[in-house]
């Protein structure tokens, strides 16, 4: 996706993606084409949200964990269908002669259809059913519980794996560019680095995760999860420590992806060292947000407190940061998306620093807007921190929205793909 | 553009750099050093609320609902736990652990507050949910009597949830003008149902409007209502589209601060550090009583544990917890070693491992 971010760096991976080599002509001029293109998109994120999620629309997914637990598999599956399949099935012929509409409503469809058959077949009849009940509705509440928390946990069991998967996928093609199957045809490319990096999903789950699960039931589950190995440095026996610095590596790839165009370690030249150095970077950053997020709310609300609630509460600080970074993406997807990655005319420290500044500024704004307007647009509950709340939830829907509109319809109306 | 040709060295050395300078940008401001720089210091704004002689808290009502299922399913089927709660069709039939069939029960409390000058202030605390439950109870622990003789000083609704509030009618058929405090936060609908209105959806109606004072309280000060008996109130969402709770704060003398509560969804340990943070003898808490809201559905989460954990740090030497502090967290409690008061299990409580209906707590 560089191209589209500023330097033409093609030829320069070992391995690019047919985003990067799409060509798109311009429909509209700048800035209507970015405005026209937002607003679209976000009224197509509003009608997904009154129909799947708003506790005052239709479905009323949004219980919260259950209607969350698929917008997390829909982006994951989104990242698998075009960063690590590369759009197979699809011929890329047939990608740039489709209508962007047709592509848009096959591509999505499939979306949520692989996206369906995961949930409702892979963890709830098979991986929940045949090895641990608490990936699987049906099996937990076999065991007793509630039908509501049943589904509750489930969705939460679920939706970590897809949190994990969404920081874990994108980082093989993008840091290490598929290395060292880059020269692989489809699909047996996208099956092997699927494979790798679903393993280290699973393993990350595991050490990250599954603790969580031996204090969420009574009696604790000792013989079958560790104790959580967090718990003495940061105060919070949940899972919420590591969902937050978790969601800063996804928005650490992301932001690395996009806004900072895989600088600067895309000056390595060589692989596996760009890949190492790359995956070190995203680390790091990771751990900056992640830092800086926890000490930006010690500041504003005073040091969180060991066994408080809400706003005082160390694990809903922890979960916060992951909140945080997210709104933080969601203006530089905005900006790289719909605003052409603006600026790219200076050189490409000082194109980063100001879209690094854009995008501080944006997140600082619409941190403010999503508290003020949420409760009239989204149906959700005034105030910061709430139990049964994650803003993570409606920012991730939107930015489903747009990945769905720039790579399944090219952007279009505002753009589309060049017709030879 | 052109790309800069750099050698393996000069990056490994921008690194290095960067990462230095990274750390000190952010994460190094969580060190020591910044953190005593940076972090606002704690500013102990206490608040002299004055003392009382002694306590008597009555559990009237704990019981807020029978059948944990038929509630949660009752959520589920409209939409989870953001739902506006007037919107809700809760069973109120076909129960059979319900009262008469209903699953909805309620929540309430008697409160005689002994002054220095051996004044006695009878609080009514919150009305509960299903009228005909609530008044049966409420005749039988002679709040009804208390009520119909205007002897109850005034009422203080903690929040606005169904099982506090929808059974308003089973005050005000007795006490048509009972003054009531309610919290910054209620919402028209809540103000609606005191006078009158009614929510068929939520099958929840008041025949017996309001007439009285209704006073609003809210976060900015702790509100002394007479000596040694006060207010706090916390602006917190809560679930099905609640906002704000008030708890008491009673300071009785040679025993230290009693904390009284609906349904503390501020959290005990939030609320204990507000207390320490803004009521003076925040320091020494004799006793917490009410509901602690930790494991209302016999639900868990890590965090409930970080809480019982916690919890013995603070030296509360008695816990009259009941009603939304749930089983498996008094269990855990008692396990923690933590001074818990047993109840009696009458009147539809289900077990005494916690206060039920109709068990007291005395402090003198």
């Amino acid at each position: 996706m560089i191209p589209q971010g500023g330097d033409n760096m093609n030829g320069q991976f070992l391995d690019t993606l047919w985003l990067e080599e799409r060509k798109r002509v311009n429909l509209m001029k700048q800035p209507v084409r970015g405005i026209l293109s937002g607003v679209l998109a976000f009224a197509f994120f509003m009608c997904l949200w009154w129909i799947f999620m708003d506790p005052r629309g239709w479905l009323r997914w949004y219980t919260p964990q259950y209607g969350y637990m698929y917008i997390r598999w829909l982006l994951i599956v989104a990242i698998w269908q075009v960063y690590i399949f590369n759009f197979w099935p699809f011929k890329h012929e047939w990608m740039e002669r489709s209508h962007p509409l047709k592509k848009g409503i096959i591509l999505t469809l499939i979306n949520f259809a692989v996206t369906g058959l995961l949930i409702w077949v892979f963890y709830y009849s098979i991986f929940g059913s045949l090895s641990i009940p608490y990936f699987s509705w049906p099996e937990l509440k076999k065991t007793g519980l509630s039908d509501f928390f049943s589904r509750e946990y489930s969705s939460l069991a679920i939706l970590m794996m897809a949190a994990i998967a969404s920081w874990l996928s994108p980082i093989w093609p993008v840091a290490f560019e598929n290395y060292p199957w880059h020269g692989m045809k489809q699909p047996a490319k996208g099956m092997t680095v699927f494979m790798v990096t679903f393993l280290l999903t699973t393993y990350v789950y595991f050490i990250c995760m599954h603790p969580h699960y031996r204090v969420l039931f009574y009696p604790w589950q000792e013989y079958t999860a560790a104790f959580p190995w967090w718990y003495k440095t940061f105060h919070t026996l949940s899972g919420n420590f590591n969902v937050g610095w978790i969601m800063c590596g996804t928005v650490a790839v992301w932001l690395s992806e996009m806004i900072l165009e895989r600088y600067p370690f895309r000056l390595i030249k060589t692989q596996p060292w760009r890949g190492i150095g790359g995956f070190a970077f995203i680390l790091l950053l990771a751990a900056i947000l992640f830092f800086l997020f926890v000490f930006m709310q010690d500041v504003v609300w005073g040091v969180s407190v060991e066994g408080a609630k809400r706003l005082m509460a160390p694990d809903w600080r922890y979960l916060h940061t992951g909140e945080l970074a997210i709104l933080l993406l969601g203006v530089a997807m905005i900006l790289y998306f719909y605003f052409d990655n603006w600026p790219r005319k200076y050189s490409t420290e000082v194109n980063i620093l100001i879209r690094v500044a854009i995008t501080i500024v944006g997140a600082v704004i619409l941190h403010w807007a999503y508290y003020k307007a949420s409760p009239g647009l989204l149906g959700t509950q005034a105030g910061y921190s709430h139990p049964q709340q994650f803003p993570m939830a409606p920012v991730i829907l939107f930015i489903n929205v747009m990945l769905y509109h720039n790579w399944f319809m090219d952007g279009w109306p505002g753009k589309r793909i060049e017709q030879k | 553009m052109e790309e800069k040709n750099i050698s393996r060295r000069s990056f490994v050395k921008g690194m290095a750099l960067g990462t230095v300078a990274g750390y000190f940008a952010s994460a190094g401001l969580s060190s020591t050093v910044f953190k005593k720089a940076l972090l606002p210091k704690e500013k102990l704004n206490q608040v002299d609320i004055g003392e009382m002689k002694s306590l008597k808290v009555k559990v009237v009502s704990e019981t807020s609902w029978y059948d944990n299922n038929v509630w949660l399913n009752d959520v589920k089927k409209s939409g989870g736990l953001l739902v506006n709660q007037y919107e809700i069709p809760w069973t109120v039939e076909g129960v059979k652990s319900g009262y008469q069939g209903s699953n909805l029960g309620g929540f309430s409390t008697y409160i005689e507050a002994t002054l220095m000058d051996d004044k006695v202030i009878k609080i009514h605390m919150d009305t509960g949910w299903n009228p005909a439950w609530m008044e049966k109870r409420f005749r039988e622990e002679g709040v009804a009597e208390k009520l119909a003789k205007k002897e109850i000083d005034f009422m203080v609704q903690t929040h606005e949830h169904i099982d506090h509030f929808f059974g308003i009618e089973a005050t005000t058929k007795f006490y048509p003008d009972i003054p009531i405090y309610v919290p910054k936060g209620f919402y028209q609908e809540g103000f609606d149902l005191l006078k009158g209105k009614s929510f068929p959806k939520g099958n929840v109606k008041n025949d017996y409007p309001h007439k009285g004072k209704v006073t609003v309280l809210d976060s900015r000060k702790v509100n002394v209502l007479y000596p040694g008996i006060a207010l706090m109130t916390f602006d917190v969402p809560i679930i099905l589209r609640v906002f704000g709770e008030q708890s008491f704060v009673f300071n009785v003398k040679d025993k230290g601060l009693v904390l009284v509560t609906g349904c503390c969804h501020q959290g005990v340990i939030s609320y204990m550090e507000a207390v320490r943070q803004k009521v003076k003898g925040g320091e020494k808490i004799y006793a917490v009583q009410g509901g602690l809201h930790i494991s209302p559905f016999e639900d868990w989460d890590p965090q409930y544990d970080d809480l019982i954990l916690a919890f013995n740090k603070y030296g509360v030497q008695k816990i009259g917890a009941n009603h939304c502090t749930g089983y498996i967290t008094a269990e855990k409690m008692i396990k923690a070693g933590l001074p818990m008061v047993r109840g009696t299990a009458r009147h539809m409580s289900k077990r005494d491992i916690y206060l039920g209906n109709g068990d007291e707590l005395a402090i003198a």
